[in-house]
């Protein structure tokens, strides 16, 4: 037990509990709190006893519904990536698995006005984008005034961090390609930006391999091949 | 939750269903802009589809858990900002009021619960319920609290224990409220 531990047990051991609970430890102190917790059993039960009642303070609050545009733009990453995971595609819902396998569900993922304007990402990867060895982040050039994209690849996955990107125009959504060698190939990647431009999407499939991964706006619903130029170029090599 | 585990994105729009107006809720009470909570939101939702897996149901339900996850990522949201930039919002400031959808007789239970728990935090002395709220729902460190209302560090987490154990004492065992 450390020196710190000791004066803790002996003067304030307790204190720290509530603002934990609540979030209020800077977050120094948080790690530092975590480290004691281990060892102490006072506050283990302090954190115990007050945990409970700081959970339940989110009912305080006044129930608002959720904008729709929210859940379009979460359900759109998380199918994306289910199909990465070889799950998730099990059970789509029946309207979705009606329409083409390839593209049917996506159709069904956004509702028709909540695309707008073609915008292309480029985003260049290496040769040795398959991240084997470790995590990394590149940055696309962006065409769009204010907005930036980067790209994190990790272990043979690629995620895209739009920021302060324009809304796509009525009817369109925001569709991930990736070019290996010769045109690129759509992805199941179809996303739209919150209303502050920002968006986090997983890229389909393992990336080993591929040099390009573009974004471009596309009719709702998403295209077999792009129908507007790249806005955005990222060059990694 | 075995299938959110294993990826499955039906499972998981389950979830986002069950949760995503009280998620957005909390984050729009402590942000206080609508495209803040927007984003914190949908971060929240994709930390807990890429997290799943760490979900331990013997400390605490899904909604804990959830609602966890959004106040941490409101906290870190908020603390981008300076104090001066993201200003503090009460539950009275909120402007942009979107009534929530009344749909079951969870809903009704629930709102029970919520007027029980909003009158445990309402009937505390003013100068415990006020830094409660300044750090769970304002994001603000007891440090920061301290400095705000000019007094010692000390009596902020003194506050803020006295608060949390009388609303216990109110409430009995609140973690099987919002089961």
């Amino acid at each position: 037990m450390s020196e710190k531990d000791l004066n803790r047990m002996s003067s304030d051991c307790g204190e720290d509990a509530a603002p934990y609970v609540l979030g209020a430890l800077t977050d120094e102190e948080h790690e530092a709190f975590l480290v004691h917790l281990e060892s102490c059993a006072v506050c283990r039960d302090e954190v115990a006893a007050l945990s409970g009642v700081a959970s339940v303070l989110p009912a305080a609050v006044p129930q608002l519904s959720a904008p729709e545009d929210i859940k379009r733009r979460v359900m759109s990453t998380v199918r994306s990536e289910a199909g990465l995971r070889g799950a998730g595609q099990s059970a789509p819902e029946p309207r979705r698995r009606a329409a083409s396998p390839r593209w049917g569900w996506r159709a069904a993922l956004v509702p028709a006005g909540a695309l707008a304007a073609a915008v292309i990402a480029i985003i260049l990867i290496g040769s040795g984008g398959s991240g084997s060895s470790g995590s990394r982040v590149i940055q696309a050039q962006v065409t769009a005034p204010r907005a930036s994209v980067s790209v994190k690849l990790d272990g043979g996955h690629a995620e895209l961090n739009v920021a302060k990107m324009p809304q796509s125009p009525p009817n369109h959504v925001y569709e991930v390609w990736v070019k290996r060698n010769g045109a690129p190939q759509p992805t199941d990647a179809l996303f739209t930006v919150s209303s502050a431009g920002n968006a986090t999407v997983g890229v389909p499939g393992n990336v080993s391999g591929v040099k390009q991964i573009l974004v471009t706006a596309e009719p709702t619903g998403g295209s077999k091949v792009p129908t507007s130029t790249p806005v955005i170029v990222a060059n990694v090599s | 939750m075995q299938l959110l585990y294993r990826g499955n994105a039906a499972a998981f729009e389950v979830i986002y269903d069950r949760h995503a107006d009280a998620a957005f809720s909390l984050a729009y009470r402590m942000c206080g802009q609508r495209a803040l909570a927007e984003d914190v939101v949908q971060e929240a939702f994709l930390s807990l589809w890429r997290s799943g897996a760490r979900y331990d149901h013997n400390r605490g339900s899904v909604r804990t858990w959830t609602l966890g996850i959004v106040h941490n990522r409101a906290i870190d949201a908020l603390r981008k900002r300076s104090v001066r930039e993201r200003g503090i919002v009460d539950s009275e400031g909120i402007e942009e009021r979107i009534p929530a959808r009344e749909r079951t007789e969870v809903e009704f239970a629930r709102k029970d619960e919520a007027r029980e728990i909003r009158d445990a935090l309402e009937k505390l002395p003013e100068e415990q319920s006020r830094v409660i709220q300044l750090a769970y729902f304002g994001g603000l460190t007891h440090v920061q609290i301290a400095s705000m209302l000019d007094m010692p560090v000390g009596t902020i987490k003194g506050r803020m224990r006295l608060g949390l154990a009388k609303m216990r004492m109110t409430l009995g065992d609140p973690a099987e409220v919002l089961q």
